[in-house]
């Protein structure tokens, strides 16, 4: 095969996979507090997709302002998804938590479906088409900017877990009850994760948003963000980002040798064997942290 | 009875009668009161599952992470009610508890554990300060402050949960069974030091031990719970002369055997 082409297969994976681990921050943000994979996190995306176009286009505003707009809009509603709904979990089993993120779901789904229809928009985000050419090489000029904006928010969130107020989340993650025993809100903190997670996703829905619109698909994110969440240990920042870039390149190469062989439709089946091989060979991904044992 | 014994403090924190519900079915402690004069260090004994735990929980608020609540009575801290205050807002009033089985942050370092505990108005100074004063109670934790606190021993662990609760500046500080599977040399350790931050700061304990023998070598009163209820209150001295306490806690005296042992106090319980 010709290597110039295979590198260009590859460098294009890895920015698709840049993009899907800007959505798996999300949903390693909530895991952290939570210790649950937020299943809400396709659906959080697409509102936040829809958010940022209905204050641009119904409302009229520059998209300057409707995005950070936006973010403190679903910040807020990250926020109080823990205070209405989150909050009196605490301390129930952890399936209860991850079958009320499942109805969540289906809740912002239906939402979205009734207030915007469903008809996809266009995100317009005014960026160009014109190919971009590193080299021989063709890259999409969305898809960078996506990956550049993955990667900021890679060093946000590793700087921000060093700060006195990440350390406490940390904390946290690792025991409710001696948190508590300390003085440290886990309401607050489980609050403040869901609110951090509606950031990323307002960012993952805008990016996802221009290259396939905005429609209901936005929220079937969900399936490859949790295989690069689950590949990356899901409660590695890192690992989402790391994981994002190989699934990213398998998928990219590896359809492109498999597609003539089955004619079409290998990139899913790729996705669910890493998914599935994960699961079965390093449960704890590529940067997990798992249970420390003292003999 | 030393002289220390013989002034009266002021009690920092007074329970009056309080029972615990879990679940709104399960009484665990039934009419509880019990007082720690400020300043001073206070045994609560007795043997599993007696609700000595549950006191504890209450005092600190930490009921409500495990469905329980104060059906009746007061706590005053201070001299405030703090009966239904959250756990958060006690460890500001300066009620920190130090929970059963040491429970240190695993995947952080020792470091990280006490900033984890540190009130973010804290200064980066005053952490600091606060740190170094840490390590100097427990120089072996200095050692090891940057690898995860999952790894270190089970002394490290209970040195460090100590210090991580002096990190929140505590008046009082609440200890569920320090001791528990820990070595004999190590308890003894650990207890020097609390009877040393004790009479260094004026810091007042309110210790939880099935180690009785152990317990009443460091604190100047005592108290007994059994089947949810104060069954007995007086100085170490008295309690450790007491023949009950040392027919049950301390291991039994000359001349008792076992069975006696064991019939009495079964005979006592339904007495109570």
């Amino acid at each position: 095969m010709d290597p110039v082409f295979l590198a260009e297969l590859a460098i294009n994976g890895a920015l698709t996979g840049l993009l899907y681990s800007l959505f798996a921050i999300g949903l390693v943000l909530i895991y952290k507090a939570s210790s649950v994979p937020n299943l809400a996190q396709g659906g959080l995306t697409m509102v936040g997709a829809y958010v940022v176009l209905a204050l641009a286009r119904d409302v009229g505003m520059p998209l300057w302002l409707a995005i950070p707009l936006a973010i403190a809009i679903m910040f807020g509603l990250g926020f109080g998804i823990e205070r209405v709904a989150l909050r009196r979990l605490a301390g129930r089993p952890v399936v209860m938590i991850l079958m009320l993120t499942l109805g969540l779901d289906i809740f912002l789904r239906g939402t979205t479906l009734a207030v915007w229809g469903g008809t996809s928009r266009s995100m317009e985000l005014g960026i160009s088409y014109e190919p971009l050419f590193l080299g021989d090489i063709l890259i999409s000029r969305i898809h960078l900017v996506g990956s550049v904006v993955a990667v900021i928010l890679l060093a946000a969130f590793l700087l921000f877990f060093r700060t006195r107020l990440g350390v406490k989340l940390r904390a946290i993650a690792d025991d409710y009850m001696a948190s508590w025993s300390v003085g440290i809100s886990v309401e607050r903190g489980v609050g403040l994760s869901w609110g951090l997670a509606s950031v990323v996703a307002v960012s993952a829905g805008v990016i996802w948003g221009e290259i396939q619109g905005v429609d209901q698909a936005l929220s079937l994110l969900l399936l490859k963000g949790l295989t690069v969440a689950v590949l990356g240990g899901l409660d590695s920042i890192l690992g989402a980002v790391v994981a994002g870039i190989i699934l990213g390149v398998v998928e990219n190469v590896g359809a492109d040798f498999l597609d003539p062989l089955v004619g079409g439709g290998s990139r899913e089946l790729i996705v669910a064997a890493v998914l599935i091989l994960t699961i079965m060979i390093r449960p704890h991904g590529l940067f997990g942290r798992h249970d420390i044992e003292r003999v | 009875m030393s002289m220390e014994d013989q002034t009266v403090a002021e009690p920092i924190l007074s329970m009056n009668s309080v029972e615990v519900l879990y679940d709104n079915v399960l009484l665990a402690i039934k009419g509880v009161s019990i007082e720690v004069p400020k300043g001073k260090m206070v045994a609560l004994l007795g043997s599993n599952g007696a609700g000595k735990s549950t006191t504890l929980k209450a005092i600190s608020g930490l009921l409500k992470a495990e469905r329980g609540h104060i059906s009746r009575g007061e706590i005053r801290f201070g001299g405030t009610v703090i009966t239904e205050a959250l756990a958060q807002k006690r460890v500001e009033m300066g009620i920190c508890h130090v929970i059963e089985g040491r429970r240190v942050f695993e995947h952080l370092t020792p470091d990280e554990n006490l900033i984890a505990a540190a009130p973010l108005g804290m200064s980066r100074a005053a952490l600091n300060a606060e740190k170094d004063r840490i390590y100097n109670y427990f120089p072996r934790l200095a050692e090891r402050r940057n690898s995860f606190a999952g790894y270190l021993s089970g002394g490290e662990q209970q040195m460090l949960a100590i210090g991580r609760a002096l990190v929140t500046q505590p008046d009082l500080l609440m200890l569920d069974e320090p001791s528990l599977g820990l070595a004999p040399f190590l308890v003894a350790e650990i207890f020097d030091m609390i009877k040393k931050i004790n009479r260094e700061e004026g810091l007042s304990v309110l210790l939880v031990e099935q180690n009785a023998l152990a317990a009443l070598e460091i604190v100047s009163d005592g108290y007994l719970i059994e089947n949810g209820r104060v069954v007995m209150h007086d100085t170490a001295e008295a309690l450790k002369s007491n023949s009950d306490i040392q027919d049950f806690y301390l291991g039994g005296k000359e001349g008792s055997n076992f069975h006696n042992v064991k019939h009495y106090s079964r005979r006592k319980r339904w007495l109570s």
